[in-house]
């Protein structure tokens, strides 16, 4: 077919089409999320990234979520009627779940109509966690905690057999019997790994599960890939007026960002939510400010000098951004710390008594060489907070008084360290650094090794571990290979045992425990307090912890990163990277206007 | 000086108007004073604070840091010097080896023209040669996962092609001449004419060659380190584009100018050189 003046005009219309979001986004109501990385599996059991796990709770249901506004953070029942009953001892909780609500119409079902959800979803969607073919990332919240989980496991994970611990009472009540009291239990129902799936659409998509949700959540998804995931009302969602109140709003804090307009509203309040995965800040910088792409990002690091104001003690926008975007800023709940693997004899645990102590000597030496505040600085703009061990300042266990001296930078202690233990130049282990092939990862390791040089540290003794991936680091780190870990953690839920576990030694690798420390005083009071309800005890018994970790010189740690979040004027949110994650999407508004005024 | 028409040998000749060429000795200049800056970093004579952090957070140019430190105190001079014995080791290893290669397989493609052996090494070029460069280079690094010459084989597996068909080309020519003839009809050994008399007569092909992918490798090198494909241990100027990527943002722009000044003189200077040596040992330019 030869090519006629004609076909130009047609041609180019087909090609702005495509361009754009489509005829069926006239006259609906958008808004354009972003975050800067991609999940990888929307199957709830495999979501353990933020980012899977905005997409799977705003599709499927938990039993709880967390109150949109209330800081600290605070539970409330979501698909569960109330909350959980729980018996004096601690072990049995049962909850009602809420009648009428309906998955979303799928072919899985029968007829193409989705049925309602029932207690027996809930306990097929957690068994799916302990069934080896459903490779789940998140079975460790219950392992070991739900009666005869186990035992089902080992029998071969069969679904028609009952779980003494989990069951459907009818088809609106569920019981949990616990081998152990679990004061987290209910943080866990709020995690996207507890959101409910129809055993219709796993045994209909298979392997496709993961990126073909069906779900009662207040979206449904409609496309998905790599670069963006687009979400649609879902019209069935249960009809529920946002009590503002109820979700924790402070006039103070809530007010300026024209919160107070969705009082009685019905979520979702969007018809079309769009999350843009977009890997690099700048690239999502530039749509932010474009004004008509994303409307919501933080500030690459590169421009808050441009962007910013004031630094500290808080943040303030210059006038000419702030007149364009709200912002919202403070510090993250988690951190970030670098990890000596215990299992590496050359720096760790070694068969030979006296090696071990000249290890733990040389495990001091390197935190003493370790400049925090050079690396606050340099990584994190001076705005992150320096804290001693691994209780961050976002907890309420967190104790502002506790003794610095893990964190302070003293390289003439580090090298008296190393002469005391024996180590010389000549001695000392080769020491291999792990982390991604990304700049800022090198520069990192760079930075480290040039403390370590100072200290007398041969440099050709200090190798970085570059992988091509965070998934191929991540799994490295699983399988126990790399001897100097950096990693970040993000708390599942607002209590230090989340971060206490990271060291708890039976949580060793492949688990979260990437340090594989395993102190038998340090697992004891883990497993004592892990029952217990937050109170001064227990408060106690995770400092005595904090401590322990410290003074074996496990880790360097750590820093709580200031997270600024900002999106358009035009936008009604409250937003939250973390805890309550993509929760708060649904109560997101979008008023008429053009985007970025 | 003894004019040329005195002197016989080819290689007599290509010196004497090499030497001729303004630009190119210019150019030959430029290369030299790199090499020495190499060499001096090999010999541990400067260049050796690379690594250090003890400057502070992005300083300007001045006389403690002659071209500013990067985010983590960095001296940019010292890595810029640093990166001149990346850019020749990776530039000599690949140039020499790919050149070996190429002329061996070449060399053995040409005289057995049109027998198994020339298909089977032709099939393989054209095979190399179909392979995007850079996918071929990501998949090698994978699959070579920590092996720190990863990019060194990917580039000498690939650059060896072009070598390959010149000197293919020349072989097909020369072994028809009367002096391989004779050499065949006086009973010698097949290696014994192609390495000894076939071969040595391709080395002007060779030697321009080498420059060409010492040029290539350099720049490839570049583009694979600012990828995150190419050196592992070390410094090079790929590394510190790809460090200045952030920091351009932000204003600074002293790694940025200073990585791509070196590289930009380093590479015009080869390829002048490298154009000079052409014309210089072209038989047909020669001659006249």
């Amino acid at each position: 077919m030869r090519l006629r003046p004609l076909h130009l005009p047609i041609l180019l219309f087909l090609l702005l089409a495509a361009c754009s979001d489509g005829p069926d986004t006239a006259g609906l109501k958008i808004y354009r999320h972003s975050l800067g990385g991609t999940p990888t599996s929307l199957d709830p059991v495999q979501s353990a990234t933020v980012y899977a796990n905005h997409v799977v709770v705003n599709v499927y249901d938990t039993l709880y979520a967390y109150k949109y506004l209330a800081r600290p953070y605070e539970l409330k029942p979501n698909l569960a009627e109330a909350m959980p009953e729980v018996s004096d001892d601690g072990l049995v909780y049962t909850i009602r779940i809420k009648r009428g609500v309906h998955f979303i119409d799928d072919p899985c079902f029968p007829g193409g109509k989705g049925r309602e959800v029932t207690a027996a979803d809930f306990v097929y969607s957690m068994k799916r966690h302990f069934d080896p073919k459903s490779r789940s990332q998140g079975s460790w919240l219950w392992a070991g905690k739900i009666k005869g989980m186990e035992a089902w496991k080992r029998a071969g994970a069969d679904y028609g057999k009952e779980v003494e611990g989990l069951r459907a009472l009818d088809r609106y009540t569920i019981r949990i019997l616990l081998t152990r009291p679990c004061p987290q239990l209910v943080h866990t129902l709020a995690q996207g790994f507890s959101a409910i799936v129809p055993r219709e659409a796993v045994e209909h998509y298979g392997r496709e599960f993961s990126v073909h949700p069906v779900g009662s959540g207040p979206f449904r998804l409609q496309t998905f890939d790599s670069v963006r995931a687009v979400l649609v009302r879902n019209e069935k969602y249960r009809r529920e007026p946002i009590d503002l109140a109820y979700e924790g709003y402070d006039p103070k804090v809530h007010d300026p960002y024209g919160i107070a307009g969705i009082q009685g509203r019905i979520p979702p309040l969007v018809d079309r939510l769009e999350i843009h995965f977009v890997k690099e800040s700048l690239s999502r910088w530039n749509s932010f400010t474009k004004g008509d792409e994303i409307q919501f990002a933080t500030i690459p690091r590169e421009l808050l000098d441009e962007v910013l104001l004031k630094k500290q003690p808080e943040v303030v926008l210059k006038a000419r951004y702030a007149r364009n975007y709200f912002y919202t800023s403070g510090l993250e709940n988690g951190f970030v710390h670098t990890d000596f693997n215990m299992k590496d004899p050359g720096i760790g645990y070694h068969p030979d008594p006296e090696r071990e102590k000249r290890n733990h000597a040389l495990r001091c030496a390197i935190r003493y060489a370790f400049d925090w505040a050079e690396r606050n600085r340099t990584f994190y703009n001076d705005m992150g907070q320096v804290f001693p061990g691994i209780i961050p300042p976002v907890v309420p266990e967190y104790d502002p008084q506790a003794p610095k001296d893990s964190i302070t930078h003293d390289p003439e202690k580090a090298r008296k360290l190393l002469a005391e233990a024996g180590w010389t130049a000549e001695n000392l282990p080769e020491l291999t650094y792990g982390g991604v092939a990304s700049v800022s990862s090198r520069q990192m390791f760079e930075q480290f090794r040039g403390w370590l040089t100072r200290i007398g540290y041969p440099k050709e003794k200090i190798l970085f571990d570059s992988y091509a991936s965070f998934g191929d680091y991540n799994k490295a780190v699983k399988q126990a290979k790399i001897m100097i870990v950096g990693m970040g953690w993000g708390l599942d839920y607002p209590d230090a045992e989340n971060t206490l576990q990271l060291f708890y030694g039976p949580n060793g690798s492949p688990g979260s425990n990437a340090s594989n420390f395993d102190d038998p005083e340090y697992n004891r009071l883990y497993e004592l307090s892990s029952v217990m309800q937050p109170s001064p005890e227990r408060t106690a018994i995770y400092r005595k912890m904090n401590r322990i970790v410290q003074d074996a010189c496990v880790t360097i740690s750590g820093l709580s990163r200031r997270y600024i979040l900002l999106w358009h004027r035009n936008v009604v949110s409250f937003p939250d990277q973390s805890i309550v994650g993509g929760f708060h999407l649904k109560y997101v508004d979008v008023l008429p206007g053009r985007d970025g005024e | 000086m003894k004019p040329a028409k005195e002197r016989t040998s080819l290689w007599a000749k290509a010196w004497y108007k090499f030497r001729r060429d303004r630009i190119g000795m210019a150019s030959l200049g430029v290369v030299l004073v790199y090499l020495l800056v190499a060499l001096g970093v090999w010999l541990g004579l400067w260049g050796q604070g690379w690594s250090q952090v003890d400057g502070p957070m992005w300083a300007p140019p001045g006389p403690d840091y002659w071209l500013g430190t990067n985010i983590i105190g960095q001296d940019i001079f010292e890595r810029a010097i640093y990166s001149t014995r990346t850019a020749f080791e990776v530039g000599l290893v690949v140039a020499v080896l790919s050149t070996l290669l190429g002329g061996l397989l070449g060399a053995l493609a040409g005289y057995f023209s049109n027998r198994w052996a020339d298909e089977l090494i032709l099939w393989l070029m054209g095979v190399l040669d179909a392979i995007p460069f850079f996918l071929f280079v990501a998949a090698l690094a994978y699959a070579l996962q920590g092996n720190p010459y990863a990019m060194h084989i990917a580039m000498i597996a690939t650059f060896w092609t072009t070598t390959a068909r010149l000197v293919r080309g020349e072989v097909i020519k020369l072994k028809n001449f009367e002096f391989v003839e004779a050499a065949r009809a006086i009973g010698l050994p097949r290696r014994l004419i192609i390495f000894r008399h076939i071969l040595p007569n391709t080395f002007h092909i060779l030697l321009v060659q080498a420059t060409i992918v010492f040029v290539g490798a350099i720049k490839s090198e570049v583009i694979l380190s600012f990828l995150g494909l190419g050196v592992t241990d070390g410094v090079s100027w790929g590394l510190m584009i790809a460090e200045s990527t952030q920091e351009v943002q932000a204003g600074h722009f002293s790694n940025f100018v200073t990585a791509s000044t070196f590289l930009f003189v380093l590479v015009m200077a080869f390829n002048m050189f490298s154009d000079a040596l052409q014309d210089a040992l072209d038989p047909r330019k020669v001659s006249t």
